[in-house]
């Protein structure tokens, strides 16, 4: 513990160090104080006599509706809408003035984005997320004035992140790279052999998950209103079938399966079919009326030679392991 | 600038005679300069006159792969790309500047010429009007792994993957959203999937199993329509939908082949074989569901959602199959020479979820979030079916009827406290509850799975807070403690702690550092059990962009993951306890580096180096390299040739017969407008 304790101290301290030491602008203004007076709103035009990279990045993105409609009441004040009313900023060009989503709490920029985004078809559940609860804001992965490359762009991102800035990502390798960010051990299992394809730009990260909340552990989407999003792709194993295999239904997929990426074939948690297998089903079978701890029961004795190649993958046998829709013992 | 400035100045004597605008929403404010004229209401955002109506790029190219040393078979089951000319990619854009019928088409496809990832996007929308997406998919399935069948391929004659797949997976949807932008917005979709294709499965009957070719094919059609109800107050989101699905899967050995299967150890004096196959599956499904979400801003202090989500997918089945050979039942020493089965089977499965849920902010500084959901869903089956046996006493029938039902209950009450201790430290602490029942049974009993129960019962603690101690630098941490009162199964979460931390540290305009760390504990003491898992990472990146990017830029990321899995479990033979042992150690690491060509030489240049690579130790001990360079040289005005170099390593230590590596040059010009 020690030892990660120093190493973290080491790591952190020369990079305190360097903010410590960073030079001083060469003018330093003094706090900016702001307005007493009551701001009012002056439109998006007189924003943009200043701000004229981001007007025009605006006006293409699809923000640049909230100018035009009357749908939020923000006709013409697209960008008061969520800097609020800007007109003691247009007297004083204090930055004090007027308010800067990026400075702001997480909680306050997602009530302002909020405001317009409650329930999309995208955005459902928001109030539930994770990334909510972990102060990862709206702005974090959404470039508000979107559209241009570099504008809006936090420092220090490449310029290909850069590049690829919009207001919402949609190229599948863009919404990788935008993930994969923050996400770097994710990014880590998907340079195993055996993932899904999404290095390769076949798939991307909101396939499965919706980064907005889900109902399911993990963000994961759902397809057909509430069945997981594995089906969307994974046809064949939906169902129902006749005879299911429980944990399929009650734990997912992730029960036998690592989806962002294994050492092992198929995407399995272990090297052999075997131990997937008998980690669950090693329980003695119980009399009728006792319940035991955990379901799973011990395959009976013919099972004799599971230590032999051949018989190592208890699916060679037991093939409809996701379900059978005519055998109860999953052989067909 | 000046000028703007001047203008901007003089904006606010104008403004001061303003009437003080209401809370938001407002009447717009009267222009006070207007160095633009705004847009009228309708008109699209996006073109403008001076704006090319066709902008956009696009890649064609040949790869050569140089061939691959080692398994082939594992190459196509991981990467399977080939050689040959390609479309590698093309991206553009039509503005229509009229904007009759439509504003805008996006179209992008990647990866077309015999690729094992080939995909399609097209967009078209006009402002306030509709919204149109379609994409297309077509992912190449290969799965045929030596490690997955018979490592001593000598051993019993078995050498093929017995599951392995050739397929080809179709993939597309289509979504239409009308009046976008506007309060009430209807929309229709549809999906659907496909896979076809042939593999290897197997026939198993009592004493023996027998691989067999397996044509597959199988689709689902996901056809749906909703509407979305946007108000200031509240959101309502309403979809009604169904699926149709269809799996005709089957197997065939032509009558007088030798099968693989066959089994020449003598099992009560006979050998077993197999000298004819014939399996078919008929599976069609379909399912109707409904989804009804809610989120309204009740008043200023308090959010509420739910949700009501519902499906009820059924199924029914027919399925034939006929053999001969020598096969057994061996519950009853019965040999025959000949068998034809009939089944069918049907299945339905109404599955209920629903959520409520609340954001309610008491203190300006405090918000409760309380939350509760369920998710019940009951899966009822039955099947009939009749095996007609010639033996060699004459022929003999058994008739079987089976009744299934999975019943499984979840339901989770949670609520956290999340609380702005400053504008920079936000602490958030808070607990759940999951509880739920599963049964799951087949009558009448029998076989390995007859009838069981199980119950959960968890309570956690949650825990996490972020603090940004500067806006350059940000901490967000996780913290998760779960003990159970029952669980539904041997490995799942029991007595568990999960935590996590981030750190993000943005140091200057042109460098950042990333650093996470997860664990996760999980121990369940029970006799006979004794699990015990650790599982840990730590990862870190850097991104480093000199002057912008100008001359180069570099990212890179670091990921040591360590697990260690120990349980115990019944050896079924002679129910002794043994270990399930599973380790795993393993480092990767990712790196980029973009270098450009200054700006007084003639070509532009921007030469790529990068890739990653995976060293891990434990229980599959596994190397795989994946550098890559590419170089993009301006030729012309709006012409680059491109060319790109990948190499690709992997090797398994207990399966060297799966290693292979191989590497690829694709070359190629982009066309660009």
């Amino acid at each position: 513990m020690n030892r990660y304790f120093a190493a973290t101290l080491l790591v952190l301290s020369p990079l305190s160090l360097a903010q410590a030491q960073k030079p001083a602008p060469a003018v330093k203004a003094p706090p900016a104080k702001a307005s007493t007076t009551k701001a009012t709103f002056v439109g998006s035009e007189v924003c943009g006599t200043c701000h004229e990279d981001i007007g025009k990045a605006l006006a293409k993105s699809p923000h640049g509706a909230v100018d035009t409609s009357d749908k939020h009441g923000f006709k013409g004040q697209a960008c008061e809408s969520c800097h609020g009313p800007g007109s003691n900023h247009v007297e004083s060009l204090s930055a004090a003035d007027i308010r800067n989503p990026a400075k702001i709490s997480p909680a306050e920029v997602d009530k302002t984005c909020l405001t317009c985004h409650r329930n999309q078809s995208t955005h459902v559940g928001r109030l539930e997320s994770s990334h909510a609860s972990n102060s990862i804001s709206c702005i974090a992965c959404h470039s508000v004035h979107g559209g241009t490359p570099g504008v809006g762009a936090p420092a220090g991102t490449t310029s290909t992140q850069a590049a690829l800035r919009p207001l919402v990502v949609r190229k599948t390798a863009d919404i990788n790279t935008q993930c994969q960010g923050c996400h770097i051990d994710v990014k880590a299992s998907f340079a195993q052999p055996f993932k899904h394809r999404v290095p390769e730009g076949a798939m991307s990260c909101v396939d499965c998950h919706n980064p907005h909340g889900s109902f399911k552990p993990g963000m994961m989407q759902m397809v057909s209103a509430n069945e997981p999003g594995c089906y969307q792709c994974h046809g064949d194993k939906r169902g129902p079938f006749t005879f299911e295999h429980a944990p399929v239904r009650e734990e997912g997929c992730q029960s036998c399966h690592e989806p962002h990426g294994s050492q092992n074939t198929k995407m399995l948690v272990r090297q052999d079919v075997r131990q997937v297998c008998l980690e669950c089903h090693a329980n003695l079978p119980t009399l009728p009326g006792q319940s035991p701890r955990v379901t799973g029961v011990v395959p009976p004795a013919f099972h004799d030679d599971l230590t032999a190649p051949r018989f190592r993958n208890c699916t060679m046998c037991h093939q409809k392991i996701h379900g059978s829709h005519i055998d109860r013992n999953l052989l067909r | 600038m000046k000028r703007l400035l001047t203008i901007a100045a003089l904006c606010g004597p104008l403004l001061a005679q303003q009437a003080p605008a209401p809370p938001a929403p407002v009447a717009p404010a009267p222009a006070v300069t207007a160095p633009a004229p705004a847009a009228a209401p309708g008109e699209s955002p996006v073109p403008t006159n001076d704006e090319n109506w066709l902008t956009g790029y696009i890649d064609l190219g040949y790869r050569w792969e140089t061939g691959v040393y080692g398994s082939l078979s594992t190459y196509r089951s991981i990467v399977d790309l080939g050689s040959g000319p390609k479309l590698l990619g093309t991206e553009f854009t039509i503005k229509n500047r009229s904007h009759r019928i439509f504003d805008q088409i996006d179209v992008r496809a990647y990866d077309w010429g015999d690729e094992p990832y080939e995909s399609l996007h097209v967009g078209v929308r006009k402002a306030k009007l509709y919204d149109f997406s379609a994409n297309y998919r077509n992912i190449a399935y290969y799965n045929n792994l030596p490690g997955y069948a018979d490592p001593l391929f000598g051993t019993t004659g078995v050498i093929l993957n017995e599951q392995s797949l050739d397929t080809r997976q179709k993939m597309s949807d289509f979504r239409l959203d009308l009046l976008p932008g506007r309060k009430i917005v209807p929309y229709l979709a549809f999906d659907r999937n496909s896979s076809t294709g042939t593999g290897v499965a197997n026939f198993v009957s009592g004493g023996d199993e027998f691989p067999v070719v397996n044509l597959v094919s199988n689709s689902t059609n996901n056809y749906r329509g909703g509407v979305r109800i946007e108000m200031s107050r509240f959101h309502i989101t309403l979809e009604q939908g169904g699926t149709t699905f269809e799996d005709n899967q089957q197997l065939n050995q032509t009558n007088g082949t030798t099968n693989y299967g066959n089994f020449f150890t003598p099992l009560f004096g006979q050998t077993l074989s197999a000298t004819s196959i014939g399996e078919a599956y008929g599976v069609n499904g379909h399912s109707i569901y409904s989804k009804g979400l809610l989120t309204a801003n009740v008043a200023s202090w308090i959010d509420v959602y739910g949700q009501f989500l519902y499906s009820q997918p059924q199924s029914t089945v027919n399925f034939l199959e006929s053999s001969t050979g020598n096969q057994v039942i061996l519950s009853q020493v019965l040999f025959y020479m000949g068998e034809q089965s009939i089944i069918s089977a049907q299945s339905k499965m109404p599955h209920t979820s629903g959520s409520l849920g609340a954001e309610i902010r008491p203190l300006r500084h405090l918000r409760v979030m309380p939350s509760w959901l369920t998710d019940r869903l009951h899966t009822a089956g039955s099947s009939i079916g009749q095996q007609n046996l010639t033996t060699a006493t004459g022929p003999a029938s058994i008739d079987t009827l089976l009744n299934s039902a999975l019943a499984t209950n979840y339901n989770q009450a949670e609520v956290n406290l999340m609380y702005d201790l400053t504008s920079k430290i936000t602490l958030r602490g808070g607990y759940r509850y999951v509880w739920g029942d599963a049964t799951d049974v087949i009558l009448p009993l029998g076989g390995l799975a007859g009838l069981e129960q199980g119950k959960m019962r968890k309570n956690v603690i949650l825990a996490g807070g972020s603090w940004r101690p500067f806006q350059k630098l940000s901490f967000n941490a996780d913290l998760e403690h779960g003990s159970s009162g029952g669980v539904y199964f041997r490995t799942s979460l029991y007595n568990y702690d999960k935590g996590r931390v981030r750190a993000r540290y943005q140091l200057s305009q042109s460098f950042s550092l990333m650093a996470n760390a997860s664990v996760l504990n999980n121990r369940d003491p029970m006799p006979g059990l004794n699990y015990d898992f650790l599982a840990h990472q730590e990862s870190a990146s850097i991104v480093y962009v000199p002057e912008g990017g100008k001359v180069w830029d570099f990212e890179g990321s670091y990921t040591r993951s360590t697990m260690r899995s120990n349980i115990s479990y019944l050896d079924p033979e002679f129910l002794i306890t043994e270990q399930s042992f599973y380790r795993d150690n393993s480092h990767t690491v990712t790196a980029l580096f973009d270098f450009k060509s200054p700006g007084w030489l003639k070509y532009k240049t921007k030469l790529s180096l990068g890739g990653s690579a995976l060293l891990s130790s434990g229980s599959n001990p596994t190397t795989f390299y994946q550098p890559t360079a590419k170089l993009a040289v301006t030729i012309a005005k709006n012409v680059s040739w491109i060319s790109e170099w990948r190499y690709y390593g992997f090797d398994q230590s207990f399966y060297q017969f799966q290693s292979f590596r191989t590497q690829m040059v694709t070359t190629g010009v982009r066309i660009s407008r």
